[in-house]
């Protein structure tokens, strides 16, 4: 099913949306909550919806079962996601409109909205609780999971707002079942293991069943609820969160947090992250472990601050002055946002190097229900110096290796003195510009590329092992790519497959390479104008792409757009 | 155990100031009072900023940072966050604490993080050859001046006050044992301390000279000064024709950033590795 609630931000369009995927978790539905929003507190169109299934989903749905239209915008700027089957929930005594003017074919349910929460509640807050109820109603949902949902999203505000928003959620239900528009056949709601998460939540989460001490960000959409996140788990874990006084700082507080021998982290989007490059650079010669997450927004500049892209590709791969290694993960879903955090976390420690988590506000803002990860967390320390020194003070923090990183001494540790130095230097930390010395520190440095490769994820294929056409696309694209593949595949088997590439910095070159040879036809979908991961495939395999799909409006792809471009194509085919 | 001390301090590289250089003043100071603290010397950090000052990074054996220009501030407060058992010393320049990392300065007063803030301050840009500082003095022709030049230098003192800095002194690099009395001070402070030192640079300021600081400096407490009232301390830092040194002010009730955080209260973060990590609590929000 395909539900979508549109109106004003401030509406509460978002804490609507999440109850009812919540409402849909409850009952054994696989959820999906895709929102847009614009770059103001009040105003502005604000959308939230939701696809729920009782096979696994994986990205929003064009076509709507249902939109709760708090506005007329929610109807006028979504004409083309309405069908016959759609029920357009609407209050016309509150929401006047010219209903000539849009020739819809769907089915208006008049709901009263208004006056049902002034009835029950004295006030019109909730407006969104009678139309949840509603829509538990037309779509066969049971009106007592939704009201457990609501208790466990408002008990904090107390009994009474809980009573008032469930008895306008029954409202809605009980009226909706007056005019006859309730679904005769019902969900039943079934127990089960999922919760529903944000890509930011998981990485949040992975980063602390992942051991992180130190969070250090300055708020930037979309990367502004990891901060939230941590900030609220501080006292609950042993972490420290600091909101800085800019990126600038940010990064620094964590790569010196690091030095002392904390897990840290730093999250901004594409504007913050350029002002920390400078200490991307000063953490590669340190050889100190850091994790960044990028949270990719449209630029330039400001640019579309609450909109998506993959446009920052080749910024992060490329971000610092001088040659050092770096790791580039970028999460197809949030099942690998969980995952990522916590591999990211055990290479930056064991290699002594940086990782990059590259999301996006597709991945990292949308919520996707998943099966509730492992609770208990073992974590193990990697590459420090032995714990007893010896007294000579011979240890060398520094000491080039062949496999390119040495054991690290802490602060606090006796007989481990060492000086760690943004300049070249020797294998004590001091400064050195002797010629010898600064190649031997480059190539040590750079031998790591070869250490962290294996331990990088491999290209998943997904969907048949051969079809007529294999996409390839990474990060957050797989979200969308899967459900293609669904579509697709169903009407005729062996259409597509894809390569879904989420470890790109060192490039699995082999492995991909591997999987390309299979493919009949490679066609590349990326989210942004200048083919950013196309070209680097190029660069690394010497593999060319001739077709291609991109998308830079600050939009996600959408599988039912990939799936009209693969039936057109087709057509000019048989018209050739 | 091994506390800090002439020799355990001494590397084998010899300092690359010019002769008669104030920084090493500064650096024989800075000796002295470690050695005096008798801190062990595995319990203390230094973080070195860029510049002439900062080079002091290759001629202290310590655990030291060289960081980046304006940027060895946050690094010392990520530093003492994450172990708050350490001594953190930060050691930089006019140019880079209060030009580049202005903000950093600024925010690590507000913080009262427990770090010692040396800064060498010689109005002039040395490793660069001689540009104008941000405490360079109106008018100066220097080599990115040549007519002068315009702005109106920063008062360091004046703004740590003006951001709530707990403890805020300044000191002369020529008298040696004054400084290592500061110092010492400083790093005994618990909470953000500042101590901004006059710092003649003998090859590029003509006009702040060793006879030009002697001929104005005198100290504080030989008038009978008291260091607890931030409004005089701002007119003393104002004070052109003569030129206090010593102790401004200082809040011995404030509390530092570290022990503001419960959950450093036990014991340093660090010590706090999670090697079992249970996420139930968390979970339940988003069932």
């Amino acid at each position: 099913m395909n539900w979508k609630v549109a109106g004003q931000a401030g509406e509460g369009i978002a804490v609507t949306g999440t109850i009812f995927a919540k409402t849909c978790i409850r009952h054994g539905l696989w959820s999906f909550a895709y929102g847009e929003y614009p770059s103001l507190i009040r105003g502005g169109h604000n959308t939230m919806q939701v696809s729920a299934s009782t096979n696994p989903v994986s990205c929003q749905q064009k076509l709507l079962d249902v939109m709760v239209a708090l506005n007329e915008d929610a109807i006028a700027l979504h004409l083309d996601e309405f069908t016959k089957k759609t029920v357009i929930i609407v209050d016309k005594k509150n929401t006047k409109l010219n209903w000539e003017k849009y020739a819809l074919s769907s089915t208006i349910f008049d709901l009263p909205m208004h006056a049902i929460s002034l009835e029950t509640t004295g006030s019109s807050l909730a407006e969104n609780m009678v139309a949840l109820g509603a829509s538990c109603a037309l779509l066969g949902l049971d009106l007592a999971v939704l009201k457990d949902v609501i208790k466990d999203a408002f008990h904090k505000k107390g009994e009474a707002v809980v009573a008032k928003d469930e008895s306008a959620a029954e409202k809605g239900y009980a009226y909706t079942k007056e005019q006859g528009l309730a679904r005769a056949e019902t969900i039943a709601p079934h127990p089960n293991n999922q919760i529903l998460l944000s890509g930011n939540d998981a990485i949040g989460l992975g980063a602390l069943a992942a051991g992180v001490q130190f969070y250090a960000a300055y708020p930037m959409t979309p990367t502004s609820s990891i901060l939230h996140f941590m900030a609220e788990n501080e006292t609950r874990f042993p972490l420290v969160v600091k909101h800085a006084e800019d990126e600038i700082s940010a990064i620094n507080q964590a790569i010196g947090a690091s030095y002392a021998g904390v897990r840290a982290m730093v999250g901004t989007s594409g504007g913050g992250f350029a002002l920390m490059v400078e200490a991307v650079s000063l953490a590669g010669i340190a050889e100190t472990p850091l994790v960044v997450v990028e949270g990719q927004r449209p630029g330039p500049a400001t640019g579309l601050p609450t909109w998506t892209c993959q446009a920052d590709l080749q910024f992060v791969m490329r971000a610092g002055h001088g040659e050092f290694p770096k790791v580039v993960l970028a999460p197809g879903d949030i099942e690998e946002c969980f995952s990522i955090a916590r591999l990211a976390f055990v290479l930056a420690e064991k290699f002594h190097t940086q990782v990059f988590i590259l999301g996006d506000k597709y991945v990292l803002e949308s919520a996707q229900s998943i099966v509730r990860p492992a609770e208990d967390w073992t974590n193990t320390r990697y590459s420090l110096a032995q714990e007893t020194l010896p007294e000579d003070n011979s240890y060398k923090r520094f000491a080039v290796t062949p496999e390119g990183f040495s054991p690290r001494s802490l602060p606090g540790q006796p007989h481990g003195l060492q000086l760690t130095n943004s300049y070249e230097h020797d294998e004590h930390g001091y400064a050195t510009e002797d010629g010898a010395m600064t190649k031997a520190m480059v190539e040590k440095r750079l031998r790591k590329i070869d250490a962290i490769l294996p331990f990088i994820p491999k290209p998943q294929l997904l969907g048949p092992q051969d079809a007529e056409i294999t996409f390839v696309e990474w990060g957050s694209t797989k979200l969308v790519i899967q459900e293609v593949l669904r579509q697709l595949n169903t009407t005729h088997p062996n259409t597509a497959n894809a390569i879904h590439l989420h470890g790109l910095m060192p490039f699995p070159a082999d492995a991909f390479a591997e999987l390309a040879k299979r493919a009949k036809r490679l066609v590349m979908i990326e989210g942004n104008a200048t083919r950013q991961c196309e070209m680097y495939i190029r660069e690394q395999t010497g593999i060319t792409m001739r077709e291609r799909i991109n998308r830079y409006d600050g939009r996600p792809f959408f599988a039912e757009d990939i799936v009209d471009w693969v039936e057109n194509q087709k057509k000019e085919t048989k018209t050739l | 155990m091994n506390t800090l001390s002439d020799i355990s301090l001494h590397t084998s590289i010899f300092p690359t100031w010019c002769p008669g250089c104030g920084d090493f003043g500064i650096w024989g100071a800075i000796k002295k009072a470690l050695t005096e603290l008798a801190i062990p010397e595995e319990q203390l950090v230094i973080v070195f900023d860029i510049g002439c000052s900062g080079n002091m990074a290759d001629f202290l054996r310590v655990y030291g940072f060289h960081s980046l220009h304006g940027r060895s501030v946050p690094i010392a407060e990520g530093i003492k966050m994450a172990n708050h058992g350490l001594k953190v010393l930060v050691i930089g320049g006019d140019g880079g604490i209060y030009g580049e990392g202005m903000g950093h300065f600024i925010a690590a007063c507000r913080g009262n993080h427990d770090i010692t803030l040396l800064v060498h301050n010689n109005q002039t840009y040395g490793l660069t050859k001689g540009q104008a500082s941000p405490t360079t003095t109106k008018g100066v022709k220097t080599s990115s001046t040549p007519n002068g030049l315009i702005e109106n230098p920063v008062n360091p003192v004046a703004l740590a006050l003006s951001a709530q800095a707990s403890w805020i002194g300044r000191s002369y690099a020529g008298d040696i044992l004054y400084t290592t009395e500061m110092i010492k001070k400083a790093i005994m402070h618990t909470g953000f301390s500042l101590l901004d030192v006059f710092q003649p640079c003998v090859t590029f300021n003509k006009l702040n000279t060793h006879q030009w600081f002697q001929q104005k400096i005198y100290k504080l407490e030989s008038e009978g000064y008291l260091s607890n009232d931030p409004a005089k301390a701002w007119a003393l830092s104002n004070q052109e024709d003569r030129l206090p040194i010593g102790l401004f002010y200082e809040n011995p009730d404030a509390v530092p950033y570290h022990k503001q955080l419960q959950q450093l209260s036990d014991k340093p973060l660090v010590q706090q590795f999670p090697t079992h990590v249970s996420l139930k609590a968390v979970f339940g929000e988003y069932a």
